[in-house]
């Protein structure tokens, strides 16, 4: 498994509507066609949002895939699929944040994020040394503040497709990602030169 | 005093999501405010700082460990969407194949109208003369300098660029430039050879310009940058300043000042257009002739032809030369303008950056007219972005 570049936002082929079709019918192809065009995203929202564990990401994001293919019927097509789709993602993040709250008191905060695979950075030193520092800042900002984060940069959505996903309101993602940037700034200050 | 802040718009400003009208105030805002000007430093960094973030690939085995996932929910509940598992599908069936024929030809048509179709962000050209061209086109009155573009022009054409809302570019015959980067953080061509002038009214360090020998780094300015075909280029600044930027080695130009840039070298030490014959000749041996046998009588030569005036050369040239060399040049520059309280010979000797700023913030109404309450309050919107220029400070 490697890590990416950052990517620009929704590259790779398109899913238009007939596939999203096929895969209500149960169309085992469109269904692997779907996967394959947003398993990474998933993926990546999920690892970010568990600090980088990947084996919790790798659950999530077979739960959400799972889910995805149990309700695809109820998609109606009245909103855009990837506001749907990361609806789903959030939920079930957040979801899972719940769940895993109740069996582990000490909270969030006490898992210490780990870089997950370091292929990158042996071949780009440079350039992975910042986007771990950057991927550990993510994983330590608040939920609240790293969601419209992740929704940005890894998913490129606009602030109102945030706002669709995250239920809330244009104004309140800006704000949220304002502070996301603020302390993204304030801690990793160090890098100013290296980014600038 | 300024009001109604921006803060709370500055990473949707940053990331183009307000209106063209909302965009403008707080633009025009960030000029006038310093607080909000810092500010936004902050967010630009945090959004440099996100746009690092990589996108993780899932493992290999999520499709087969979802595979196994629904088989034990097929076993375990009747409720499977898909096909019953005992009606497997067979990839290989020809109408299976057509199907995927199908999509793959969807996929591909959608994919080819999205590169033709979706929004690139692109810059406004209007021809002045001639026949400029964006790419292998060649321009009737107006067209667009997308992202990556090339636009060139012939010996008898010109063209004018409007650079976003922030400003405005002419592009002179023989030049040869591309729109590198436009985002509400950060505007930048690369100038490859020929002649631009920018006229830029945006808050300081939104729009460089990329040259074969050093970054032109904008601070709220009107200036021309020429670039020759070896790659050497020259700034001539005529409103506010401009830095000049190549790795450690870095100038600050103000009005009425230029300088030279070499390839490998970077930027040479800026220098008044008024100052003497002599002294311009002296300046471009100690800066670009490094082996010069008659370094000593050339720096001689140089200090003896200065004027006041001309202590925004010698002040950069501090950085740049050493041991007697140093002494000699503060020893001309506190003749012409001794320095204020808190500065001692042995600080700037040792390259002091504080007693370095100080002595230069007491020099530089010697540089320039900022004697009317508009021109301090540019001047402090200008020279507040000179330190913080990217490796400026502390490494002179």
């Amino acid at each position: 498994m490697e890590h990416g570049a950052a990517m620009p936002a929704r590259e790779g082929p398109q899913v238009d509507e007939r596939t999203i079709e096929a895969c209500r019918q149960g169309d085992e192809e469109a269904f692997r066609l779907l996967f394959e065009r947003y398993k990474d995203r998933v993926y990546s929202i999920a690892v970010y949002h568990f600090h980088g564990n990947e084996s919790d990401a790798n659950d999530v994001t077979q739960q959400i895939f799972l889910k995805l293919l149990t309700t695809i019927g109820q998609f109606r097509g009245d909103a855009e699929f990837t506001t749907w789709l990361y609806r789903l993602v959030v939920n079930a993040c957040i979801d899972e944040q719940r769940k895993r709250r109740r069996f582990l008191p000490l909270g969030e905060t006490t898992q210490v994020p780990k870089a997950t695979n370091r292929t990158l950075q042996e071949k780009h030193f440079a350039r992975g040394e910042i986007a771990d520092s950057v991927r550990t800042a993510i994983t330590e900002l608040k939920p609240k503040l790293r969601l419209p984060i992740l929704l940005k940069y890894i998913e490129g959505l606009s602030y109102e497709e945030i706002a669709n996903v995250l239920s809330c309101s244009k104004g309140t993602v800006a704000s949220r990602l304002n502070r996301g940037h603020k302390a993204l700034a304030k801690r990793l200050a160090y890098l100013r030169d290296q980014v600038v | 005093m300024v009001s109604n802040h921006v803060i709370r718009q500055l990473s949707a400003y940053g990331h183009g999501e307000l209106t063209p009208r909302e965009s403008a105030e707080v633009g025009a805002h960030l000029m006038a405010c310093s607080r909000c000007r810092s500010e936004f430093e902050e967010i630009k960094l945090g959004i440099k700082l996100a746009e690092q973030l990589p996108e993780i690939s899932a493992p290999d085995s999520l499709w087969a460990d979802l595979q196994l996932l629904r088989d034990a929910q097929a076993r375990d509940r009747d409720d499977v969407i898909l096909k019953p598992q005992s009606k497997k599908l067979n990839l290989w069936q020809p109408r299976f194949a057509a199907i995927a024929a199908g999509l793959l030809l969807i996929i591909g048509l959608g994919a080819f109208w999205f590169s033709r179709n979706q929004i690139r962000p692109s810059w406004e050209v209007a021809r002045l003369d001639g026949t400029p061209t964006i790419g292998s086109s060649a321009i009737s009155d107006k067209g667009r300098l997308g992202v990556g573009q090339w636009l060139e022009t012939d010996s008898n054409s010109r063209a004018k660029i409007e650079v976003g809302s922030i400003g405005q570019v002419e592009v002179e015959p023989n030049t040869r430039l591309r729109l590198l980067q436009t985002q509400p953080t950060e505007h930048r061509l690369e100038l490859a050879h020929g002649k631009m002038s920018a006229r830029i009214w945006a808050p300081p360090r939104l729009f460089f310009v990329d040259t074969p020998s050093a970054v032109a780094a904008d601070l709220g300015c009107a200036y021309t940058l020429e670039v020759d075909d070896q790659g050497g280029s020259l700034l001539r600044v005529t409103t506010g300043w401009v830095a000049l930027q190549l790795k450690d080695r870095e100038s600050m130009v103000p009005a009425g000042a230029a300088c030279q840039t070499r390839p490998g070298i970077g930027p040479g030490t800026p220098y008044f257009e008024d100052a003497s014959e002599s002294f311009r000749t002296a300046l471009a041996k100690l800066d670009f002739e490094s082996g010069a046998t008659d370094r000593s009588k050339t720096l001689e030569s140089l200090l003896g032809d200065s004027r006041v005036r001309d202590t925004l050369t010698l002040w950069h040239l501090l950085a740049r030369v050493e041991g007697v060399e140093r002494a000699q040049v503060y020893g001309r520059m506190a003749e012409l303008a001794p320095p204020p309280a808190g500065v001692t010979r042995e600080g700037v000797l040792a390259l002091n950056q504080q007693m370095l700023d100080t002595w230069k913030d007491n020099l530089e109404s010697s540089w320039g007219d900022y004697s009317s309450p508009a021109m301090k309050a540019l001047k402090k919107v200008w020279t507040s972005g000179l330190g913080r220029v990217h490796r400026l400070e502390g490494k002179r």
